[in-house]
């Protein structure tokens, strides 16, 4: 039972490093050059890893001969799907879904190729330039079959089909329902609709992925160093495929240069790294470079909504429906299934509005591409854009300011716990406050006066906002994919007071730039009265903690912070005993902080390193019962996890003669609950936005009917970088949530909100030219287009 | 993303350069600033026996006042040229192109021969090459030859260059304009140019009696538009002038579709640069006049 209650926010005594700036420990380490990643290890006598990577997107692989590549100078083996068949069991992205199939995950392709990338074959040798040559000498026979390049098509009869066992290409799918969307979209004032769509995009993880599998004789054991951000997924994952026990396969995220999702499944370089390591005995590394992380990663969004919104007449949204296909790739990823992504859509997309009927039909489809997976916001930038662009129609439709709208449609601060049409529940969260805290601080009246003014001279000056609801830190009750069999919802902290004072938290937790050695740290230091600076926090060791999964899903502030605030109880309950020992006083008198422990009104003090003494090495000062080891453990499990919610405001600008978009202006005003560190908060909007911008404006997978990446390299695959990312304006509106601390998720909500309010923003500056925002991103080349359409059409109309 | 094997050599002298080039039987690459050699490298598609590094050789880097005429020596980086007082007193067109060239770190490595020798058709300095009708000096093992700046370039990514010939100098005349223009559109600041164009006109009386215009991007080479030069100096300056001007530019050229561009939105883009480019100029002739 967890014993989780509200703090009051009146409570003005606040903790000393919970609410604090303060400045974080990974910065020192990381910004000199001293961070240790995955690629920076040195395992004795490493081979290095290289795959041979299809070239076509759908193929039968008829033969492939790897002869002469293994008489190449420095090739250790060649491993092809033939040659590893009895070294694993496959792993099965399982789901309970109904409508769902799973393909499994496979080392190298076996019979047939699904995407441009995939791995055949893999050649170990001692240099990574010596691998490579050796790939140039495997000979693949390919039959070409016939390229499954779009989801849309995919659907259709004559379809090739990419997994023959499925009998069909929608791997997924399923519906939402409640009341009755068809009456009341035939009873609406206004209806409002479109075909929106977000194209495939690239996660783009400044390292890209990275593995040492490191092969220890002595005991037959293995450690997998990995820029993972689920680590102790993959230690599971591969201890069941390699039949090696957890106290064999060790598996540690060290440093990890982001993920924003792309590094948090299974992948097969990661189970085949495995896989060699163990059959040849030797330590084994192999980094991904730029092209092959973009096209072997998984991929995000690759969605078409056709969505529906009906109103009555006082702009209060009755209904919604839509149908979206989602592009899935090829295959089903570990452990989220390839649901994860379009399935979200549906069910985030009435979002934070009350609207009392849905209809959300949802297909996955697969296509001979990268499998999509998790990508920061996960459904719900597209969910969010779709919904937004809808109440922005729907608000124009019928006459109403698109903020007025909003206001009449958000779930009230009174009216939580509010279960919203596809069956989300939104716990209290500052839905409204957030609103008009964008509003404010964006000057939102001045600003649509200054729009009218320079409309007058012609200029495309556009706002749009963007509100949203996410759930974080979700517990077990809720599965973080649907139908999964794995516990997403609990984290352990184990807190440890060792013999010379040493403070050392261990978690399951996997931060991969979130700053959670210092956020973790600091929740220990108020709960267990410890000095900040004497606690280390290790974190991505599945030796560290009996079970573990990672850092994914806005989860880890809440999970790990709560986890920390109980075990930091239990320990501080510790140290209190043997305190009243050491200083002969009610355990009740004494106050704990700074490291140490003080009588009440006195100035008698004993410090933690005493304390460690007494217990652990002075055999004279405490009685035998009362030596109770200085360690506390806590699986927190929030049942439910919490919502947290922003609003997101721009302004823009088009110029009508390069057709180039400006952000003028860009605020946030965000909820997530009691703020651990401000700095790390502002950073996560900052980054998040950064990537939503990407989003909206620039960031485009590029694939041809055939299947070929056209923009694989950063030449072509455009993102924003500092001089198209505007200063932005973030609010916090802290409303503690219902969690132990008070905490909320907040690492994805950035790109959430983003998208949705550049591309309301974007239409409505085109608005006087009567153009709807409906594709994102929304290039150049796009507005281009729209512009010269929307002038053809005035022609014609003339 | 290795690089195949190669063997590697320094030389100090351009003579033991092209005995390097002679030795390699045509299979030998210069590095200069190395900032389009590298990725070609890594990705394979360029595959030299033998590296042959410039970097050693004194004396190819330069900027020299030539009274009428300007000479950079083919290792001059790029960031020497952008900050140079005597490019901008007499090559200001050049000038101001420079910062559209990359990015710093880029510009700081990069080199003119190297750029050129790349003849990349969306790169600044073959674009300028040809609008100052430069003079490329190319040596060999039989000697010095001088080849205009819009014969050395012949397609996209090549140049008139032998294999065992480099690109030591590159001269630029300098012109008598009364007001120029230079305009880029690049997606991102550094990016390869969606569409850029460099302007010149000499103004006489209440006309013009000269221009000079270039365009990259829009063709498998930078291309300097004399019909176009030749139209626009029989223009009346009136305030139809730059409207007319970019219709004039545009009936010259047919960019191509690419990823990041359709040749529709880069003709749109490149008529918007043009009359800007013309005001920009005119605008100028009228400060110096």
């Amino acid at each position: 039972m967890n014993k989780d209650h509200r703090t009051d926010l009146s409570d003005v005594l606040r903790p000393k490093n919970v609410g604090a700036a303060m400045k974080r420990t990974e910065d020192p380490r990381l910004l000199t050059g001293f961070g240790e990643y995955t690629a920076d290890r040195k395992p004795d006598q490493a081979l290095h890893m290289a795959f041979l990577r299809s070239a076509q997107s759908h193929a039968r692989i008829a033969r492939v001969d790897t002869s002469a590549a293994l008489e190449a100078p420095g090739v250790v083996a060649v491993l092809t799907a033939e040659g590893i068949a009895g070294d694993f069991k496959p792993v099965i992205p399982f789901s309970r879904m109904a409508n769902y199939y799973a393909t499994p995950i496979l080392p190298l392709a076996s019979g047939k190729v699904r995407h441009v990338g995939e791995a055949i074959a893999a050649v170990i040798a001692t240099s990574r330039y010596l691998a490579e040559d050796a790939l140039e000498l495997i000979e693949v026979d390919y039959e070409r079959l016939q390229p499954v390049a779009h989801a849309e098509a995919a659907v259709t009869e004559d379809a090739a089909l990419l997994h023959e066992e499925a009998g069909t290409n929608v791997l997924v799918a399923r519906e939402f329902k409640q009341g009755n969307v068809a009456a009341d979209l035939a009873a609406a004032a206004v209806r409002v609709g479109g075909r929106f769509e977000m194209t495939r995009k690239a996660a783009l993880a400044m390292e890209p992925r990275s593995y040492s599998a490191e092969y220890d004789k002595r005991r037959d054991a293995l450690t997998l160093y990995t820029s993972s951000n689920i680590p102790g997924i993959v230690r599971d994952a591969i201890s069941e495929s390699l039949s090696l026990p957890g106290h064999r396969l060790r598996v540690v995220a060290p440093d990890v240069g982001g993920s924003f999702g792309s590094k948090g499944s299974l992948y097969p370089e990661e189970l085949l790294i495995c896989i060699a390591a163990r059959k040849l005995r030797r330590s084994i590394k192999w980094t991904a470079d730029r092209l092959e992380d973009v096209s072997s990663s998984s991929q995000a969004f690759a969605e078409i909504v056709d969505a529906e919104m009906g109103f009555d007449e006082h702009g209060i949204a009755t209904s919604l429906q839509a149908d979206v296909i989602g592009d899935v790739g090829a295959f089903s990823i570990y452990p989220w299934t390839c649901g994860l992504e379009p399935v979200q859509v549906v069910s985030f997309l009435p979002g934070p509005y009350k609207i009392r009927s849905y209809r959300g039909a949802v297909r996955g489809v697969a296509t001979c591409k990268p499998p999509t997976g998790p990508y920061r916001g996960v459904g719900r930038p597209i969910s969010t854009f779709v919904c937004e662009r809808l109440m922005d129609m729907g608000a124009r439709a019928l006459k109403i300011d698109p903020l007025e709208i909003r206001r009449r449609n958000l779930v009230r601060a009174e009216e939580f716990p509010y279960r919203i049409a596809s069956g989300i529940i939104w716990d209290r969260t500052g839905f409204i406050d957030c609103l008009e805290a964008a509003a404010e601080a964006a000057g939102y009246d001045q600003l649509r006066k200054q729009q009218s003014e320079v409309r007058k001279r012609g200029r495309l000056f556009g706002i749009g906002i963007a509100s949203y609801a996410e759930l974080t830190g979700i517990g077990s009750r809720i599965a973080v994919a649907p139908g999964m069999p794995i516990n997403t919802g609990s984290e352990t902290a184990k807190i440890t007071i060792d013999s010379t004072g040493g403070i050392t938290a261990a978690f399951g937790v996997a931060s991969h730039g979130q700053g959670l050695e210092t956020t973790l740290a600091q929740i220990i230091a108020d709960d267990l009265g410890a000095c900040f600076e004497d606690i280390r926090v290790i974190q991505g060791d599945s030796d560290e903690v009996p079970m573990s999964t990672g850092t994914y899903a806005s989860r880890s502030a809440v999970l790990g912070g709560g986890a920390a605030k109980h075990a930091s109880e239990i320990l501080k309950g510790k140290i209190k005993r043997v305190a009243s020992h050491l200083l002969e006083a009610n355990a009740d008198d004494l106050e704990v902080s700074q490291g140490k422990v003080a009588v009440l009104g006195t100035d008698r003090t004993v410090s933690f390193k005493q304390i460690a003494k007494a217990v652990y090495s002075d055999m004279k000062t405490l009685p035998v019962d009362a030596r109770e080891e200085l360690t506390a453990s806590y699986t927190y499990d929030p049942i439910n996890g919490t919502t947290a919610a922003a609003t997101h405001i721009a302004a823009v600008e088009v110029d009508p003669a390069t057709c180039f978009v400006k952000i003028h202006k860009f605020v946030v005003a965000e909820d997530c609950g009691r703020i651990i560190n401000p700095m790390i908060v502002d950073g996560q909007v900052h980054g998040g936005v950064a990537q939503g911008i990407g989003a909206a404006l620039f960031e485009e997978l590029i694939y041809d009917d055939d299947g070929q990446l056209l923009s694989a390299s950063l030449v072509d695959y455009v993102i924003p970088s500092a001089p198209e990312v505007p200063i932005m304006e973030v609010v916090h509106v802290e409303s503690e949530s219902a969690v132990s601390g008070g905490f909320r998720g907040m690492g994805e909500g950035g790109t959430i909100g983003a998208p949705a309010a550049i591309a309301n923003a974007i239409a409505d500056a085109l608005s006087p030219l009567d153009i709807d925002v409906s594709v994102l991103p929304m290039t150049p080349e796009r507005i281009f287009r729209l512009i010269q359409n929307a002038k053809h059409r005035a022609k014609e109309k003339s | 993303m290795k690089p195949t094997k190669f063997d590697y050599v320094s030389p100090s002298t351009v003579e033991a350069v092209i005995e390097a080039l002679v030795a390699s039987n045509g299979d030998g690459k210069l590095l200069a600033g190395g900032q389009s050699l590298l990725p070609l490298l890594n990705f394979r598609m360029a595959r030299p026996s033998v590296l042959i590094d410039l970097n050693r050789i004194e004396g190819l880097s330069y900027i020299k006042d030539r009274g009428d005429r300007i000479a950079i020596g083919a290792l001059t980086r790029h960031r020497d040229i952008e900050l140079s007082p005597l490019i901008a007193s007499k090559l200001p067109v050049m000038s101001a192109a420079m910062r559209h060239v990359a990015h710093l770190a880029i510009r700081n490595r990069g080199t003119i021969g190297g750029s050129l020798s790349h003849a990349d058709p969306a790169a600044e300095l073959p674009m300028l090459a040809v609008f100052y009708d430069a003079t490329v000096l190319i040596r060999g093992p039989h000697g010095l030859r001088m080849v205009a700046a819009e014969e050395f370039f012949v397609d996209a990514l090549t140049s008139c260059l032998k294999p065992d010939e480099i690109v030591v100098e590159v001269e630029f005349p300098v012109l008598d304009h009364g007001g120029w223009a230079f305009e880029e559109i690049a997606r991102r600041f550094g990016d390869f140019a969606l569409a850029s164009i460099a302007l010149s006109v000499r103004r006489t009386g209440g006309g013009l009696e000269g221009a000079r215009i270039a365009v990259m991007g829009v063709a498998d080479t930078p291309v300097r538009l004399k019909q176009a030069e030749r139209e626009l100096v029989a223009l009346p300056l009136d305030e139809q002038a730059p409207e007319l001007c970019s219709e004039i530019i545009a009936s010259k050229v047919s960019p191509n579709d690419d990823l990041h561009a359709s040749g529709e939105y880069r003709m749109h883009l490149l008529k918007h640069l043009s009359r800007r480019a013309l005001r920009t100029a005119l605008a100028s002739t009228d400060q110096t006049a």
